[in-house]
């Protein structure tokens, strides 16, 4: 036998005409014209434009008192690790709510591997490993970073609600990632605290914490969508 | 077995509200996703069921599909997810019906009406090896179609058709 043989083997079964008909004419039945949901490309346009207007603003609203004190070397590199980060994630955010997508990367793996590379990049431009009053400023800063993590999270739900997700815990997770680096760039505009372990530990912490958010969200609600259809 | 471009063309028609559209589009794929769904592990019964919650998921969805897009990628992407969901389903009831009634040997999966050589084989396979060789033998896919509708890379597509082709030749021949 060929693998080519195959469909000429299993036998050829079709379903009731009855049983299609009744499908067919239900479906008919609510057939109303849709818009269809806009092109990739210009989803993950939108979406990278709201992440960069809420971190603009979560800056203007604390200060740029990072930003101002980095130097010009640490702003070329941490700003473009992090767009690069934000627009894979917003490529997987948009892949993830259009069914039969390209796939480049799960959701997860990505997660972890954009964390590691910031955080390669962090350990290569701050030297200083003392850790100061590490507890008390990390918990300022984490709850900084997940607050602003928020207005990014609404942003990509507003954008991204039409869509449909068929695994809805990558879906959350990808987006869950996505709001997090919303969260961290508010962060890096705004923190002055340089200390390595600080930003590595409660900096970095705000994207998982954030996707960890996006992808309890999504088990939750769909956990409730399934109860109902058992209740049917 | 590759739909034509025709296919597409009904689906933007059905996009834009036309019954007769959706109803040809229905008649003309219902019977190889039938047959995808009756060549896993699944009744004549549970077929129709996952058929009918397929073409509903699809008419929820139908605006997440572009003109100018594969068509099969995007309903088999439907398609896996409505019988993995049925899968959990049916073993979440099975458990309920357990802690009721006490009956082990009532199963969420009754047992196949039909049992030819080749099915059986097939359903000896893996799961994802099954579903890659559906897809690309019956369903008649590309591999990139297929990595699409399986979220997966096609290297893994062919490496799963691969194992799969290797296993069934190999209870063939013995």
């Amino acid at each position: 036998m060929s693998p080519e043989e195959l469909p000429e083997i299993l036998p050829d079964e079709k379903p009731d005409a009855a049983l299609v008909a009744r499908i067919a004419a239900a479906v008919a039945g609510g057939a109303r014209p849709v818009r269809p949901a806009p092109a990739a490309g210009r989803m993950v346009v939108a979406l990278l434009s709201a992440l960069a207007a809420t971190s603009a603003a979560g800056g203007a609203a604390l200060g740029f008192f990072g930003v101002e004190l980095l130097g010009r070397g640490a702003v070329a590199l941490i700003f473009p690790a992090l767009a690069g980060f934000a627009l894979l994630a917003a490529v997987a955010s948009v892949n993830a709510m259009r069914p039969g997508s390209r796939r480049l990367f799960r959701p997860a793996i990505l997660m972890a591997a954009g964390c590691a590379a910031l955080a390669a990049v962090f350990f290569l431009i701050f030297r200083d490993y003392t850790l100061g009053r590490f507890v008390p400023q990390g918990l300022v800063c984490l709850r900084a970073g997940l607050v602003w993590s928020a207005p990014t999270g609404l942003a990509v739900w507003l954008l991204l609600r039409r869509g449909y997700a068929v695994d809805r815990a990558a879906a959350g997770l990808a987006a869950g990632t996505f709001a997090g680096l919303g969260g961290l760039a508010v962060l890096e505009l705004h923190c002055a605290n340089f200390r390595v372990w600080h930003i590595v530990s409660w900096h970095l912490a705000v994207v998982p914490l954030s996707a960890l958010a996006g992808w309890a969200a999504a088990y939750f609600f769909g956990s409730k969508r399934r109860a109902a259809e058992l209740m049917q | 077995m590759q739909p034509s471009p025709e296919v597409e063309e009904l689906m933007v028609r059905y996009q834009q509200g036309d019954g007769a559209a959706s109803t040809a589009l229905i008649e003309r794929l219902s019977p190889q996703l039938y047959r995808f769904f009756l060549a896993q592990v699944v009744s004549r019964r549970y077929a129709d069921d996952l058929l009918q919650e397929t073409w509903l998921r699809v008419h929820q969805a139908r605006h997440t599909w572009r003109a100018g897009e594969p068509l099969l990628p995007w309903l088999y992407a439907l398609a896996r997810h409505v019988r993995v969901d049925h899968y959990r389903k049916a073993r979440r009831v099975e458990d309920r019906e357990r802690q009721v009634e006490e009956l082990p040997e009532k199963s969420a999966v009754p047992a196949p009406e039909r049992w030819p050589d080749v099915e059986r084989m097939l359903r000896e396979l893996p799961e994802s090896q099954r579903e890659v060789l559906l897809m690309l033998k019956v369903s008649g896919m590309s591999i990139e179609e297929v990595a699409r509708a399986t979220g997966s890379s096609a290297g893994s597509v062919k490496q799963k058709a691969h194992r799969a082709y290797e296993k069934l030749r190999r209870w063939y021949e013995s």
